[in-house]
């Protein structure tokens, strides 16, 4: 592992964050969006316990992963629950047709 | 009771009649008006009590206490009464009162209006109470949006439109006179020397005045300050040309508010500049008074002109109130500063001051008279259009008889609270502008116009011939009661008006001293910078 | 002197306790009537009975006033001539009279020293002046009290503002006791004629017959009988106010009660559109010229710094001189500076007042005649002279008692009296103005009321041509003779105005002559009474001096102390012939038209069946102060000018008034007392002549019309001859008289109806067209500015809400795509 490079990690992380990002904005069904939140998410869990690994912020980033982790469950739950409810009324679980915040 | 336990209560007692309100159960609605009606009267009882305790020969500020507030920025919760204010504080509780007992006839939602409405009293209330400018700041906005959803869920036809121009007018209003707040407020400091700021308005007058060694405020901070001071008053007065707000409020407004607006809100406007833009801005007063002094006889004038024009009878009063309230800005301006630079004349400022808090007493009676003279009729037969009138002197000669005396006291009959007001501002006019003065006098012939034109139409005439003729019917006895004690007034005010005057006399006396001295003191600076600079 | 100081201020206290109870009284009155009578029956007579009391108190105590003063000066205003003694003001205080007095005495031959004094040269206005002080002196070690003594002092303060205080004041003079006698007097009788007059009010069920409903029937009622003499109460309490206000600021509050009154009164037929419009012309007319009297009054009040009169004493017992000391100082002079032109005030002991600044207090010259002119516009207004005087005929739609009190007797005659006392503060070019008003009011009133024919309008016009007599000899230099007609008027109109209500009463509301005509065979007593007014008002007078006066009716002394003073003053300023030859013309003129009003109501046959038939002679409630006042119409200038009246009055009269007034710039000159005298017979002869001939006139037009003369000159021929003759007669009168003098009262109808109304209406209507240009600014561009300000508000908000998409993918396009576009910004920008 010594010769793993912080950048590789990044790239790494990037490249999932990207995926992620455009599988939210290219998905119309709402698990797909979900999924892309999921990628997002871990890219940032990748390179916070990067960055704790190889700079001297000790175990902060890696506590914040935890979080993140912890938070990603709920969130999931939280989104689930609200595309079953999406569902229930609409029968659909198209994000294009939810939207109802139009000014 | 201590002074502060006094004035607090005052200010409060309407707020914390307003939380008990929570508890009365919605349906039961006549309690519920009783029991405003109790909070209103006992805080006009507290403000009797005031005025037993009040000292009239003195003529600083009485039952002054201060509580630190926000003590980081120098805030504090200072209240006091004087000669000025005392006066307003009586006429805010009594018309309150009065309003409250017009109020019976509101039956939408009875438990938010009555408590809005306790909330509009104190922060009227605060505003004339608070000694601390931020204090104030914040009582005038705590009475600005009571006074907006009164308007805008309690009103006519047009209301939202007619609440948000209120509340605009105002706002606008407010930020300027926050504008000017803040300008005082960093100028009243000096770290160099360690001289704090502040928003204490007796410590802000004494460095307007130029009596506090090394920190002063400049003639042109002054001049910008009483701009921006005075057109936020100005709104509030309303004075041309920032007054069209006044009408469509109170064609829309209810009748107890209208009341409340015409007879207190207003007063603001004139309390404000004789509380702070004049005494914080001597040199600016002085400044800028020949335009107050035109503004206000153009208002005069304008308001009779419109008022003459109108066929909505509440329109009609409401540009009276114009026509009155010009006069006020004429008393007030009326300073005049001879070629060697000292005031000329002064006992007929004096005199000017004094008359323009009378005429704003005066006009808090009658034109609160004057609207409930109007929502009486309105009530019945729920038009007011000055040409589907008549006859109602034969139909309703009580209601009549008020009427014609109300009326006649915003005429400025001789006798009656109108006149006093008027007529020694129009004396006092001379010592200022001849010409002037002749335009505030010509007014008694416009007044006189509109008045009995509109008496003619509505009363005389053998026959009423507007809609629901069978709705005419004698006043009630709360009506009576109401419109009585407000004849009552308008007739002890004007044959014994000096009951007002002695009240208020040593203040206003203090207050034009002060502001000569202010002013003198400005004028040396000016000198001594011009002298400065030849060198 | 001690004790006659104590007397002074006892019987001024006294004085002016009895007035002022004389003066609440109908106030008292005033609010009992109104509020019982609303809550009580309404076919009581108590209110009418109550208002009697109240008024019949008030004549009691003015009555009982001047008896006091009559004693306590031992009545030596009757006994001796005093024209042009010194005034003395006398003060409550009697410390302070003590000063006066003595002061008097001091300075009594000092005057012509008093402007040497100063640094300033004056021009003494008047070059001679009687001092008979001796007299005065006598009296006050008698223990008496000087028959000119001027009783003041302050009820209560309205309000002090640093120096300036404004005080409720009384002035008490013999011309105030006389007034308060008069009116008082007047009053009672014309309340106890109202009972009658007026009780067609006492029933639940009112048919106003000049009122049609829409519905095509006359409107019914409520009587409203309470209310009447509720108003007329509140009216003698303004009334006798406005005589016992002691500040020129207190007469304007009384002015514009009075005002109030006489508007409600004119109004009272409230259902009548004519009577509201009539009140309304009234009140804002007399608002017209009240603009005057504020500017007047804002000038005094700033040069001045006071309201009142007479003396007054501040609260440190230091003595301030009144308005009229200032201006002419105890002699009556007025003095201007020579360098500047301004007048000089006189300080409280003869001397000059000061300013803070030790320099002597001055008024400039032209605001003093301003000032002088603008309470003079107070006077046109309320006394109905040119050019305001078409409010007074309209108000003739009020009640006749009404007419009687108010527009006839009192408060029109306010205007005259104000002047009167204010004389002091008039300029001779202000006197000369009172004066040319006063002489085109007379004249064009008188020739008005020739071709009127509602007997009502008659005595209208009449009236503001005897208002223009007053003000005449006021103007020229005549205030006693002014005054006096005041008082004479003021009985035999208001018994011609009673009178003429019984006839409108007994004749159910007619109120056309033309439709009368011997009425005397059904009311003799009216008859009688109005024809004593009549001959009052027209000055006959039997030409045989019985005791140094003629006989003759109240009128005759009055108008011929007019006609006197204005030939005086014609001879002393010929330029101003007009003055004194319009009056005299006027002379004929009113006896000629009040003649025809008699013998057109009263004479001659019936000329409408119907109304003769209905007529009756009215109760004895109206008849009875029909008597009385006629015994004083006739009789209460017994004597003329050396007769009890005009010496009370001229006991106020100002000083220097009796030695005439020199204008220093070498203008006009007022005639003095002994070259009114020397002209007195003949102006005398003259008026009576004119008199005597103007009634002759209207006994050939309107008393012998009943000749028919082409039918009695076909049966006689001879009679036929001399009624050709006299019909020749009456075409050159028609000719040289009677019609130019109908073509110019017609031309001055329309003068009235066509100019002043129509400029009167034109005003009105381009007030009414400013103020819809107003309205329409407001709305239109002030509005639309803020509502400009609101509607973009609201447009910058519309444009942005279509980037609220609501669409999830969108927005999270959009935060990728703002991440990376900041990044590019800050690589691009911070490369580093």
């Amino acid at each position: 592992m010594e010769g793993v490079d912080l950048k590789l990690f990044l790239l790494v992380g990037a490249v999932l964050f990207v995926c992620g990002v455009i599988c939210m904005t290219s998905k119309r069904n709402g698990i797909g969006v979900l999924i892309g939140v999921e990628l997002v998410l871990n890219a940032a869990n990748l390179n916070f316990v990067a960055f704790s690994r190889y700079t001297p912020l000790g175990l902060d980033g890696q506590i914040m992963a935890l979080f993140v982790i912890v938070l990603a469950a709920a969130e999931a739950a939280v989104a689930l629950a609200i595309a079953l409810n999406f569902y229930n009324n609409h029968l659909t679980i198209d994000v294009d047709r939810a939207d109802e915040l139009r000014g | 009771m201590s002074d502060i336990v006094l004035l607090t209560s005052i200010i409060f007692t309407p707020t914390i009649g307003s939380i008990v309100l929570l508890l009365f159960h919605p349906k039961s609605e006549e309690s519920m008006k009783n029991w405003g009606l109790f909070v209103t009267a006992v805080t006009f009882v507290l403000t009797l009590f005031l005025l037993k305790d009040f000292d009239s020969t003195q003529a600083g500020m009485q039952f002054t206490s201060t509580i630190p507030w926000i003590p980081h920025w120098g805030v504090n919760y200072q209240l006091g009464v004087d000669g000025i204010s005392l006066p307003l504080v009586l006429l805010t509780s009594l018309i309150s009162m009065l309003a409250m007992m017009a109020s019976w006839s509101i039956t939408k939602q009875v438990k938010g209006y009555l408590m809005l409405f306790l909330l509009l009293e104190t922060g009227m209330l605060g505003v004339f109470m608070a000694l601390d400018f931020f204090l104030f700041y914040v009582f005038w906005e705590v009475m600005l949006l009571p006074m907006y959803f009164l308007i805008g869920i309690w009103g006519g036809p047009r209301k939202e439109y007619a609440a948000i121009k209120f509340f605009l007018y105002t706002l606008v209003g407010g930020v300027l006179m926050f504008i000017a707040m803040l300008m005082f407020y960093f100028g009243s400091a000096d770290s160099s020397q360690g001289i704090l700021p502040t928003f204490d308005l007796l410590r802000l007058a004494e460095i307007g005045q130029g009596l506090v060694p090394g920190v002063t405020f400049s003639p042109t901070v002054q001049s910008i300050a009483f701009v921006l001071l005075f057109i936020g008053f100005a709104i509030k007065l309303p004075s041309l040309p920032f007054h069209t707000w006044l009408p469509d409020a109170h064609v829309e407004a209810p009748t107890p508010i209208s009341m409340i607006l015409a007879g207190v809100l207003l007063k603001m406007g004139g309390y404000g500049i004789l509380r702070i833009a004049f005494p914080l801005c001597p040199y600016g007063a002085q400044w800028g008074a020949y335009a107050l002094v035109l503004i206000g006889v153009v208002s005069i004038l304008y308001g009779a002109f419109a008022a003459m024009a109108q066929t909505d009878f509440k329109r009609l009063v409401a540009y009276s109130s114009v026509s009155h309230m010009g006069y006020v800005l004429v008393g007030m301006a009326v300073w005049t500063i001879g070629a060697d630079g000292v005031t000329v004349g002064r006992d007929y400022w004096v005199q000017g001051m004094n008359a323009a808090m009378f005429q704003m007493l005066g006009h808090g009676i009658s034109s609160a008279g004057m609207f409930f003279i109007v929502g009486v009729i309105y009530d019945r037969v729920h038009h007011r259009d000055l040409n589907k009138f008549g006859g109602l002197a034969g139909l309703m000669p009580l209601y009549t008889g008020f009427a014609a005396g109300l009326f006649f006291a915003g005429l400025g009959l001789p006798g009656l609270c109108g006149f006093i007001g008027e007529v020694f501002v129009t004396l006092s006019a001379w010592n200022y502008s001849k010409l002037l003065a002749v335009f505030v006098a010509s007014g008694v012939i416009l007044t006189a116009g509109y008045i009995l034109w509109t008496i003619q139409r509505v009363f005389f005439g053998p026959e009423y011939k507007g809609p629901h003729p069978e709705a005419l019917t004698q006043m009630n006895g709360r009506e009576i009661a109401i419109a009585s004690v407000l004849l009552f007034f308008a007739v002890v005010l004007g044959v014994f008006p000096n009951t007002m005057f002695s009240l208020m006399g040593a203040s206003m006396e203090q207050l034009v001293s002060a502001m000569d001295i202010g002013y003198q003191n400005a004028v040396q600076t000016v000198n001594d910078i011009q002298t400065t600079m030849l060198k | 002197m001690l004790l006659a100081d104590a007397s002074v201020s006892s019987l001024g206290n006294t004085l002016a306790i009895l007035l002022g109870i004389a003066c609440l009284l109908p106030l008292c009155g005033f609010l009992i009537e109104i509020f019982a009578g609303y809550w009580s029956d309404r076919l009581s007579k108590t209110p009418a009975l109550m208002a009697v009391g109240c008024i019949g108190g008030g004549f009691a105590c003015s009555l009982l006033a001047l008896i006091l003063w009559g004693n306590a000066t031992c009545w030596t205003a009757l006994k001796a001539d005093e024209h042009g003694a010194a005034h003395h003001s006398v003060r409550d205080d009697s410390a302070e009279t003590q000063l006066a007095l003595a002061d008097e005495e001091l300075h009594a031959d000092e005057h012509s020293s008093a402007g040497a004094d100063d640094h300033h040269a004056f021009h003494p206005e008047v070059e001679h002046h009687v001092a008979s002080e001796e007299g005065h002196d006598d009296h006050a070690a008698e223990g008496l009290v000087p028959a000119h003594a001027v009783f003041s002092g302050t009820i209560y303060r309205l309000a002090k503002f640093g120096n300036l205080d404004i005080t409720v004041d009384y002035y008490i003079d013999s011309l105030t006791l006389v007034m308060f006698v008069m009116v008082t007097f007047i009053a009672t009788c014309i309340h106890i004629f109202a009972i009658g007059y007026m009780s067609e009010e006492l029933t639940h069920e009112y048919v106003d017959h000049a009122v049609h409903m829409s519905d095509g029937h006359h409107l019914h009622r409520p009587g409203r009988f309470y209310r009447f003499f509720a108003y007329m109460s509140l009216f003698c309490f303004s009334m006798l106010g406005l005589v016992y206000s002691g500040s020129i600021f207190l007469v304007f509050v009384f002015w514009e009660l009075v005002g109030i009154c006489s508007y409600l009164l004119i109004g009272f037929y409230v259902e009548r559109k004519s009577a509201n419009v009539a009140a309304n012309k009234a009140f804002i007319m007399n608002r017209v010229g009240d603009f005057g009297f504020l500017i007047g009054l804002m000038i005094l009040w700033t040069s001045f710094g006071t309201f009142r009169f007479a003396e007054e004493i501040d609260d440190h017992g230091q003595a301030h001189a009144g308005l009229f000391h200032m201006v002419r100082g105890d002699k009556g002079l007025m003095r201007v500076s020579s360098e500047t032109g301004d007048v000089v005030m006189w300080g409280e002991h003869e001397e000059t007042l000061l300013d803070e600044n030790d320099q002597p207090r001055t008024i400039p010259y032209y605001l003093l005649v301003i000032a002088g002119l603008g309470i003079f516009a107070g006077c046109v207004g309320k006394s109905a002279q040119f050019p305001l005087q078409t409010w007074l005929p309209d108000a003739m739609e009020g009640p006749t008692p009404v007419s009687a009190l108010v527009h006839s007797a009192t408060m029109v005659a306010a205007g005259v009296y104000l002047a009167g006392r204010f004389f002091p503060m008039f300029t001779t070019d202000v006197l000369l103005v009172i004066a040319y008003t006063g002489c085109i009011t007379l004249f064009v009133a008188a020739t008005i009321a020739i071709v009127a024919t509602d007997i009502k309008r008659v005595l209208a016009y009449s009236t503001i041509s005897q208002l223009g007599y007053m003000m005449l000899a006021i103007g020229v230099g005549g205030w006693g003779a002014g005054l006096f007609h005041l008082i004479t008027h003021a009985f035999f109109k208001s018994l011609m105005f009673l009178a003429s209500g019984s006839v409108i009463f007994g004749c159910h509301h007619e109120q056309e002559m033309p439709k009368m005509g011997g009425l005397w065979r059904k009311m003799p007593i009216t008859a009688l009474t109005m024809l004593v007014g009549v001959i009052a008002i027209a000055g006959l007078a039997i030409p045989v001096t019985i005791m140094g006066a003629r006989i003759a009716f109240s009128g005759y002394h009055s108008k011929d102390a007019i006609v006197a003073t204005a030939l005086a003053f014609t001879e002393a300023n010929s330029m101003h012939f007009l003055l004194f030859l319009t009056p005299l013309v006027t002379a004929g003129i009113t006896a000629f038209y009040m003649f025809r009003l008699w013998f057109y109501t009263f004479a001659g046959d019936p000329r409408d069946k119907h109304v003769y038939d209905h007529a009756h002679e009215t109760p004895k409630v109206m008849t009875i102060p029909l008597l009385v006042l006629s015994l004083f119409a006739a009789g209460c200038a017994i004597g003329g000018e050396e007769g009890v009246l005009y010496r009370l009055l001229s006991n106020s009269e100002p000083v220097g008034v009796a030695a005439g007034r020199m204008s220093g710039a070498g203008g006009i000159s007022l005639p003095s007392h002994e070259a009114i005298h020397l002209v007195h017979a003949q102006a005398g002869t003259w008026a009576l002549i004119v008199a005597v001939l103007g009634a002759f006139l209207a006994y050939v037009f309107y008393g012998a019309r009943w000749v028919n003369p082409t039918e009695v000159g076909q049966s006689f021929p001879r009679l036929y001859r001399f009624l050709v003759e006299k019909w020749q007669f009456d075409a050159l009168y028609d000719a040289m008289f009677v019609r130019p003098v109908r073509i110019i009262a017609g031309w001055f109808v329309v003068f009235d109806r066509v100019v002043l109304d129509g400029f009167l209406h034109a005003a009105a209507s381009s007030v009414v067209h400013i103020s819809k240009w107003d309205r329409r600014f407001d709305e239109s561009i002030i509005d639309g500015f803020v509502n400009l300000m609101a509607s973009v508000t609201f447009g910058i908000g519309r444009s942005f809400k279509k980037v609220q998409t609501g669409m999830l993918r969108q927005y999270i396009t959009f935060i990728a795509l703002g991440v990376l576009a900041l990044f590019v910004l800050m690589l691009s920008f911070f490369p580093n």
